[in-house]
């Protein structure tokens, strides 16, 4: 009888609560998912080559899965103590029926337990299918054959993931649980008096709302001036300026929405005031959980978009060769022809494409280069950050680098760009692309063919700042060099100079076999060779082991926070409703269909999660101008206004399909409930 | 005199055959246009079914009841609900005021339902705010208001759409005396002056004497009635009439005059 009603009620909870469940659910999917990040197939690759580097972020996943296991905790918290007060009347039933306190504690609890074990029952396959999924993709989008993928189940995973989840879970209900069993049966049977809550002046709304957005606007000012990230204590003051702002703008909002709901044209719409003041009642009661959940929503748009941002990053990096040579045993410099002599000796010449030679030196004598000219313009330019930093960079500079244009048109032809024509006299300004920072602005410079001086004579710079990566590894950058005619490199050099061979792999034999598994396998060919190699595969296993690592987990925060955030309001919605059904019931009275009511229910819901949606929006847009900088040290991104356009498109398109699942979820659930109201029942 | 409401037969039976309750068995009675009917009846003779059958709130097992020569069996989902909210006006025991609306808003919720324009209705809501004493509290919370405040505020909400028929289910069941007889007094007043036909279900005798005709309900089936002879026999008269059937009540001897 008794484990009879157990399963009766366990089997209605989940039912009532079908959102509560599918968060805890979800939950589950995320520990392990984030627990089994080691067996990703990129991972397990990565470790082969970037072994410390991997390890270290494996010292990092303990720090998120504790981080989750609080987020979570508000989740169950806040759900739980919601679910549990609507129940109290049945438990103070129960009680006066002379059920013991301990036995009452005993059945929650076993019914808790009963749900936790069907939760889990559900979720680990789906995380672990889930988690093989995204091994496969990542490893397909970066090139790594799929064919050696052999499903991996983490017990260590798993075992965390049900510690985490009950971990989680029972303390949380233990705690309701002996709340709820010490009440008064009096306590438990009378129902709370819903309705308004004692309203103060309008007047101390008004300001709550002006000081919360002046907050804010304080907050946007600080964090887009981008001193926050130099500055721990200004950090800070954005963080909680923001975080208080909020609070106190839908503090003050009540205001506002009463204002809606007294004026207008009221009757136009069917039940214009009544939606309004159920909204109303909402921001009153919950101003501040709303607020948090605003906040939530907020900084999972930040981490998306940064998480976004990160692995297009990856994509960004120019690649042309990806091979450079050097001697095994001596510094003597490599000779072109050499290189592929040697390739087509030991039958590994149709594997590239193209082998190239660059020549890359100092000048003989030291301080030898004079800017003036170049930086009297930057000078003239109009302020900014962007011209400062140029200014500053090249002030002082009497030296640099100088690249022969016969090699560097052979890398242009490699990149299928016209050769570069360059006259005697002329030459042209090569910079890293990390170190760049206003190329617009250069560009424009050296439009107007600024001079300068090299070696005691005057070069006109021409063309537009090139910087192709000129050699593989990604550790060899040339901060600021000059392309100049090979007499004149001749002749500055003093024939001292580093020829960089390079190669490029066969398009076809990529095609077939996947970058990392075309690298891989002429790896191992060129092993056997008395010939140094430095592959691409470096320096992009590096590059690819932040891009993968960051926006895995920015993305798994993000997801977490919209999860927990979206399940909080909806709950808020519909126990909300639940509470307040008579409402309905007396609008049936006065001659609401069932459609009227599901309609004004929607609109609500539309309010509900349109109002933290819509501050979270406006916040993220200051947020993504504070983060992006800081996020992104690529100057290419922070000038690329199209991508930028095209990440918040990519965020808000996630943003818009969950917040519509969500709300198709609790607008079909609400129609529900009050169609089971429309059914006659007793009125007094 | 033009008949308002005519319900004939009418049964309303709850659960199936071995423990079947016949809360209504066969109840038939009219209404005409500006008549203040009372019904009276013992705590479960099916004074409330009787009600919400009138008011579309259940559906009758068998019997018809016609409003103005609609007859409400034959009515589509969507025309009920219009009846509901604008043909008859309902007052409750527990007054049934939205709590997070103000008295305004609770009164004007009708015409928000049905999309009447507020203008419209202006001069009737100031009509009524007035005649029921309740101008001062139109802008509070039904938390803020007095138990008496709310059964009025409640009353103008049933009539502000000027209803064919209110039905009241004991209106004074959750007042004191005194505010008992000041909403009896207005709900009389409004059937005097404004002809506004009202059906009302008590069990207070001394409210029962404010109607013109009352109705006697036991077991589902009207046993008696009692008409006041206006204007020559007295409210005090009739209710003394009405005290002298009550106690038969409690005898269980039916028709005494
Ligand atoms: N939904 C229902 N299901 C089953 N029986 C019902 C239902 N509603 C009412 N009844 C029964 O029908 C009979 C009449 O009930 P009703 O509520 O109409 O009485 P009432 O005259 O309003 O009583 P009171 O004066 O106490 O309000 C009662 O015996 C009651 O138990
Ligand atoms: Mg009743």
């Amino acid at each position: 009888m008794f484990s009879k009603l157990i399963a009766r009620n366990s089997r209605r909870n989940r039912k009532d609560s079908i959102l509560y469940f599918s968060s805890m659910v979800i939950s589950i999917i995320a520990f392990y998912i984030i627990l089994s990040l080691s067996n990703q197939n990129v991972m397990l690759f990565l470790k082969k080559m970037e072994s410390d580097a991997v390890d270290r972020l494996m010292t990092l996943i303990p720090v998120f899965y504790v981080l989750s296991l609080f987020i979570l905790f508000f989740l169950v918290y806040f759900a739980g103590s919601i679910q549990i007060e609507r129940r109290k009347h049945e438990f103070g039933v129960y009680l006066t029926l002379g059920m013991k306190r301990s036995r009452l504690f005993f059945m929650l609890l076993l019914e808790d337990l009963r749900n936790n074990i069907i939760a889990l029952g559900i979720a680990l396959p789906v995380a672990v299918l889930l988690s093989e999924l995204i091994s496969l993709v990542t490893s397909k989008i970066v090139g790594l054959g799929i064919i050696g993928h052999q499903f991996s189940l983490s017990l260590p995973a798993v075992v965390f993931t049900v510690v985490g989840f009950l971990l989680v879970k029972l303390p949380a209900f233990v705690f309701f649980s002996i709340k709820v069993t010490r009440k008064e049966i009096g306590e438990l049977l009378s129902y709370p008096p819903s309705g308004i809550k004692k309203q103060l002046p309008n007047i101390i709304y008004f300001f709550s709302m002006i000081l919360g957005a002046l907050m804010l606007a304080k907050a946007y000012q600080l964090g887009i001036s981008g001193r926050a990230w130099f500055d721990r204590k200004i950090m800070g003051l954005t963080v909680s300026l923001g975080g208080l702002g909020t609070i106190l703008l839908f503090y003050g909002l009540r205001m506002v929405i009463g204002f809606f709901a007294g004026t207008g044209r009221r009757n136009r719409k069917k039940l214009h005031n009544f939606n309004f003041r159920q909204v109303q009642e909402m921001v009153i009661h919950r101003s501040t959980t709303v607020a948090i959940c605003s906040l939530l929503i907020f900084a999972s748009l930040c981490l998306f978009g940064a998480g976004i941002a990160i692995s297009m990053d990856a994509t960004d990096n120019i690649h042309i060769l990806d091979y450079t040579f050097s001697n095994k045993d001596s510094y003597e410099n490599l000779d072109t022809e050499q290189v592929q002599e040697f390739l087509e000796e030991n039958g590994m010449a149709p594997l590239f494409s193209n082998v190239l030679g660059i020549r890359v030196g100092h000048p003989k004598e030291l301080h030898s280069l004079s800017l003036d000219n170049l930086v009297e313009q930057i000078e003239r330019a109009p302020l900014n950050d962007a011209r400062n930093t140029l200014l500053h960079n090249l002030k002082n500079r009497d030296d640099c680098y100088l690249i022969s244009l016969s090699g560097y048109n052979e890398l242009r032809q490699a990149a299928d760009l016209e050769p570069f024509v360059l006259e005697d006299q002329e030459a042209a300004l090569y910079m890293n692309r990390d170190f760049l920072i206003d190329e617009a602005l250069l560009n424009s410079i050296i439009a107007t063919r600024p001079a300068i001086r090299q070696s005691g004579e005057t070069l006109t710079l021409t063309g537009q700042i090139e910087s192709l990566p000129i050699v593989t590894d990604r550790s060899i950058t040339l901060t600021f060099a000059l392309i100049v005619t090979d007499t004149r490199f001749e002749s500055y050099t003093g024939g001292n100079y580093t020829n960089y061979v390079s190669a490029v792999l066969d398009p076809d034999f990529v095609q077939e076999k996947g970058l990392m598994q075309a690298i891989m396998e002429t790896n191992n060919a060129l092993d056997k060779m008395p010939l140094a190699y430095e592959s691409y595969l470096q320096s992009m296993g590096r590059k690819l082991f932040y891009v993968v690592a960051a926006s895995y987990l920015t993305i798994y925060l993000a997801l977490i926070f919209l999860v927990v955030a979206n399940t909080t309001i909806a709950v808020l919605f519909l126990m909300g409703q639940r509470k307040t059904h008579r409402r309905y019931q007396i609008l049936v009275h006065l001659g609401a269909t069932c459609e009227t009511l599901c309609e004004s229910a929607r609109k609500q819901i539309n309010w509900y999660f349109g109002l933290p949606i819509a501050v979270a929006l406006i916040n993220s847009i200051f947020g993504v101008l504070f983060l992006f900088p800081a996020l992104l040290p690529a100057a290419s991104l922070r000038t690329n206004v199209g991508r930028r356009v095209f990440i918040a498109g990519i965020v808000i398109l996630v943003l818009t399909l969950i917040e519509y699942i969500y709300m198709s979820l609790v607008k079909r659930s609400s129609d529900t409930f009050l169609r089971t109201l429309m059914i006659p029942q007793r009125v007094d | 005199m033009q008949t308002i409401l005519d319900v004939q037969s009418l049964k309303k039976y709850y659960g199936k055959e071995p423990n079947q309750t016949k809360a209504l068995d066969g109840v038939s009675f009219q209404v005409i246009q500006g008549e203040f009917l009372g019904i009276m009846g013992a705590s479960g003779s099916g004074k409330t079914t009787l009600l919400n059958c009138l008011a579309s709130i259940i559906r009758p097992t068998a019997g018809s009841i016609y409003l103005k020569d609609k007859e409400l069996g034959r009515l589509k989902e969507s025309e009920l609900a219009h009846y509901r909210g604008n043909e008859i006006g309902y007052l409750f025991q527990n007054f049934e005021l939205i709590d997070n609306l103000t008295a305004k808003e609770n009164i004007l919720l009708p015409l928000s339902l049905h999309k009447v324009s507020e203008r419209e209705s202006a001069e009737r809501l100031k009509l009524l705010s007035n005649y029921l004493d309740i101008t001062d509290v139109l802008d509070k919370f039904p938390s803020q208001m007095s138990g008496g405040q709310r059964q009025r505020v409640a009353a103008a909400r049933a009539l502000i759409l000027d209803p064919h028929i209110v039905f009241a289910d004991e209106p004074t069941g959750a007042l004191d005396s005194k505010n008992a007889r000041i909403l009896m007094e207005r709900l009389a007043g409004m059937n005097a002056v404004e002809k506004t036909t009202i059906l009302m279900v008590t069990h207070n005798s001394y409210a029962a004497s404010f109607c013109n005709r009352i109705l006697f309900i036991q077991d589902g089936k009207l046993f008696h009635e009692l008409r006041r002879d206006h204007p020559r026999e007295t409210q005090e008269d009739f209710y003394q009439r009405i005290l002298r059937v009550m106690s038969m009540f409690a005898g269980g001897e039916p028709n005494v005059f």
